[in-house]
């Protein structure tokens, strides 16, 4: 719904919550100094996503590089390139999300691993998780399940 | 206009964007995302929705032309519109792309037929009401510099 304050003393008990909820969202976008310089791999075929979720890492200070398919996402890997974070959508082209997670976690790769998909079943979720993501999130990457993943990489 | 006037008139066309729940709350964290840096950013994020968005849908739209129907192509561009329009906040959009896709997933051709183009329309709108938005920005923050 709108992100508006209701006047006066009108606002409703849910109003309230509601407007709490945004306002500590907001603070999440903002409310983060990472001490450490911290890196991450954006997999994303769709580039609006793609953009995006870089973007909203950059925000935080992270430094990211993004590929738009699995078989470079891997390529990338195996060339020795760390990072501290990925993020992979699982349907990519070329090379599927779950293909590339497994090859990535066959090659010895511990980094965090965030499965960000626009798929929400529960058999996609278990699939993901099953070939090696350590955390499943329905699109958007929202800074509510990203900030305190940044924040325990960064070691606070 | 006077710039007080733009003004106004900018914010009240946003507002009427979640008002009329055409926009949700992700589109207020891409405005956040905005800075000295990348003052267009947001601007820029729907152009590239836009160009991708109508790419999808004239592919879905002629795939839905073939015999026999590709559901599969189908659902995997309508999951990528899905995607795209969760990460710019193009709520009603995104309503429709999983109403489509529901249907889609039940065998229902003749339905997703009809789904698709109850997407198409609210799209177009959608594309319609948010580019004169970011054109009177675009203009305004010109006439800004001046």
């Amino acid at each position: 719904m709108a992100p508006t304050l209701p006047s006066g003393d009108q606002a409703s008990d849910q109003d309230n919550w509601d407007n709490g909820r945004l306002a500590r969202k907001r603070q999440l976008l903002t409310e983060i100094v990472l001490r450490n310089r911290l890196t991450a791999l954006v997999v994303d075929g769709d580039t609006t996503c793609r953009v995006l979720e870089q973007l909203l890492l950059r925000s935080y200070g992270v430094q990211t590089q993004g590929v738009d398919n699995g078989r470079d996402a891997v390529a990338l890997i195996a060339s020795g390139v760390k990072f501290n974070l990925i993020i992979i959508d699982m349907i990519l082209p070329v090379l599927n999300g779950l293909e590339a997670t497994r090859q990535i976690r066959d090659m010895g790769v511990h980094c965090k691993m965030l499965g960000v998909t626009a798929c929400s079943g529960e058999s996609e979720r278990q699939a993901f998780l099953a070939a090696g993501v350590d955390v499943f999130i329905e699109k958007p990457l929202d800074p509510e399940h990203l900030v305190p993943i940044l924040r325990e990489l960064d070691g606070q | 206009m006077e710039s007080k006037h733009v003004h106004q008139k900018i914010a009240a066309m946003r507002q009427s964007f979640f008002d009329e729940e055409v926009l949700d709350e992700k589109f207020s964290q891409l405005e956040q995302l905005e800075g000295k840096d990348n003052p267009n950013f947001v601007e820029e994020v729907f152009t590239m929705y836009f160009r991708d968005s109508t790419a999808f849908l004239e592919t879905i739209e002629q795939a839905m032309k073939t015999i026999p129907i590709d559901s599969i192509k189908v659902d995997n561009i309508l999951h990528q519109l899905k995607g795209s329009s969760a990460s710019v906040g193009a709520n009603k959009v995104l309503k429709e792309v999983n109403k489509t896709r529901q249907v889609l997933g039940k065998g229902n051709l003749e339905g997703t037929k009809a789904g698709i183009l109850e997407l198409r329309k609210e799209y177009d709108s959608f594309k319609a009401k948010l580019e004169p938005y970011f054109q009177l920005k675009q203009a305004n923050s010109v006439a800004q510099e001046k």
